[in-house]
């Protein structure tokens, strides 16, 4: 039973795999590699590692392939073409390195004693959460600040209010606007724009005082 | 001989759930547009057998009966995949629930009421919610039409953002039951004749998790994915008949998940108050009232659902978006840590 799910799973990965170089349609790559990833949790869960196979699940399927097919979406990313091969020089590697894979899994296979899985309690949620929390806190720790920092770097990339620049690009979310709908003072032929977040903020930047200040735009 | 008669009990268990699954959603359907026809001082649909009864049914022979469009410029394998990637996810959840004690029954024996159970329930309720979103965000792009896209965008942005504070409002229950297996925390929620409900020991957890939930299933105030009123009909513009029916049923079932999952975590899942000083533990009775129960609890909140739909208006995205972020997702934060300190200094 259990190598009947194996031989299913394990093929689906493959199969799975294959499809994702063999596509080109770059949406048809990323579902693929979502079946990739599910397969491979299957393949965990069968190994009694279910908390692993869950967090597989989770965080490829559920939240990193998210991403990717939302960018793949937003950007509108056409079909490749197909084109020469360039740099052929690869096709002799590849295939040499898949004949050195293949003779390391022909030799584990026939010479490593290989014993029948045994049921172990490292794969469940109560062994690994003290592990992590007591002998492996450091790297854990570590780690947590290495994401914490990406995040906050990622917020001062996209968060540079304040900046203007009369040729800024229209970034989503944000307001454009005409100097001359603001301070009708200013002359027609040269709009100009700004960036801000809101009108407030245009009109700070623009050195308007009060927004609703009826006097400066009746003229 | 135990093994098959094991497998022929799980293939049994899972059809009983699937139909009363599909049977809840059809009726959760009939009344949800009751209760609004309430709500709204009107009738609803009341001509289809008794009071209504047997609109589910009309409605469905119509979907079967519909022209079933395509448009012409979709991406069609994507097209057809979605709206069963949208169904598929919503229905896996369903067999980690459990439903009831264990029961010792005639011919059969002591059997559980659950289809399957496992060490990291919760998690795989988790994972296969997260996988919902595929469904809605590959509609939306693969109709090739401006509002479907945009449906579809939305919905992936909002359910990545609330899907956080989602996760985090359970680890509250989580550490207080000390386990992520649904049974054992049901169980852990028995003590004091079936009143230990962990609402009482985390209430913030609770209403974040109430709210998160809302939003993961797209419903009112939330439902900017499908908001009427400026994307026609967001991601399934221009899905009809069947596959329109699967979305649809997509919906329903979400919600009646995330109702399995506050009932269990949060309301003592079968437990109820004082069953088995009635009928005694492991009784038949008690089995049925604890059923019973368990089915009133998820009811009460798809009613709850309903009611708020009738009642509130619509978030802006930009509200949607600050509100998930900057409220929700701090006030989840906070409850674990009043949680935590509780646990720590042994109050709980």
């Amino acid at each position: 039973m259990l190598v009947l799910l194996f031989i299913l799973f394990g093929g689906l990965a493959i199969g799975c795999a294959i499809n994702v170089v063999a596509q080109r349609n770059p949406l048809y790559c990323a579902i693929s590699l979502i079946g990739v990833f599910m397969a491979l949790a299957s393949l965990y869960l069968m190994l009694a590692a279910p908390f692993i196979a869950a967090v597989q699940v989770i965080v490829y399927a559920g939240a990193i392939m998210v991403l990717v097919v939302f960018v793949i979406m937003l950007l509108n990313v056409e079909q490749e073409e197909k084109r020469r091969i360039r740099m052929g020089f690869l096709v002799p590697a590849a295939i040499a390195l898949a004949a050195v894979l293949i003779a390391e899994v022909s030799f584990l296979l026939a010479f490593v004693d290989s014993e029948p899985l045994q049921r172990s309690d490292v794969g469940l949620t109560r062994s690994i959460g003290p592990a992590l929390f007591t002998q492996y806190l450091l790297p854990f720790e570590i780690t947590s600040i290495l994401l914490l920092m990406a995040i906050v770097g990622a917020m001062t990339l996209a968060r540079r209010t304040g900046e203007l620049s009369p040729r800024a690009r229209v970034v989503p979310g944000d307001q454009m606007l005409a100097l001359s709908e603001i301070d009708p003072t200013t002359s027609h032929e040269e709009p100009g724009t700004i960036e801000a977040h809101t009108t407030s903020e245009a009109a700070r930047v623009l050195g308007i005082t009060d927004l609703r200040d009826q006097t400066k735009r009746d003229k | 001989m135990d093994q098959v008669l094991d497998i022929i009990l799980r293939f049994v268990a899972i059809t009983v759930v699937f139909v009363v699954v599909l049977l809840v959603v059809a009726y959760t359907v009939l009344a949800e547009r009751r209760i609004l026809g309430f709500i709204q001082g009107r009738l609803g649909p009341n001509r289809v057998g008794y009071g209504g009864s047997l609109q589910p049914f009309a409605d469905l022979l119509k979907f079967i009966l519909k022209e079933d469009i395509v448009p012409d410029k979709s991406t069609r394998f994507i097209y057809f995949l979605a709206p069963v990637i949208a169904t598929m996810a919503a229905l896996m959840t369903m067999i980690v629930y459990p439903f009831g004690p264990e029961v010792t029954l005639p011919v059969i024996g002591s059997i559980q009421l659950v289809v399957a159970r496992f060490d990291v329930a919760l998690l795989y309720v988790l994972g296969i919610t997260s996988l919902g979103v595929y469904g809605i965000a590959l509609a939306g792009w693969s109709s090739n039409n401006k509002y479907s896209l945009m449906g579809g965008l939305r919905s992936s942005a909002q359910m990545i953002s609330y899907e956080l504070a989602l996760g985090l409002s359970l680890i509250g229950p989580i550490m207080l039951a000390g386990s992520l297996d649904l049974g054992q925390i049901v169980e852990g929620q028995s003590r004091w004749h079936g009143t230990g409900w962990l609402i009482l020991f985390a209430p913030l957890s609770f209403i974040t998790y109430l709210i998160a939930a809302i939003a993961e299933t797209n419903r009112v105030p939330f439902d900017l994915p499908e908001a009427e009123t400026e994307l026609v009909a967001g991601f399934h513009t221009e899905y009809s008949a069947m596959k329109f029916a699967l979305f649809f049923l997509a919906e329903y079932i979400n919600m009646f998940t995330v109702s399995m999952l506050a009932t269990t975590l949060f309301l003592g899942g079968w437990n109820v108050p004082f069953a088995d000083v009635v009928f005694g533990r492991g009784t038949f009775l008690f089995a049925l009232v604890s059923v019973i129960g368990f089915l009133l609890k998820v009811i009460f909140f798809l009613f709850l659902y309903i009611w708020i739909r009738g009642t509130l208006p619509r978030f802006r995205f930009d509200q949607l978006m600050s509100f998930g972020w900057k409220f929700l997702l701090p006030l989840a934060l906070v409850s674990i840590f009043v949680t935590a300190t509780l646990i720590f200094l042994n109050v709980l």
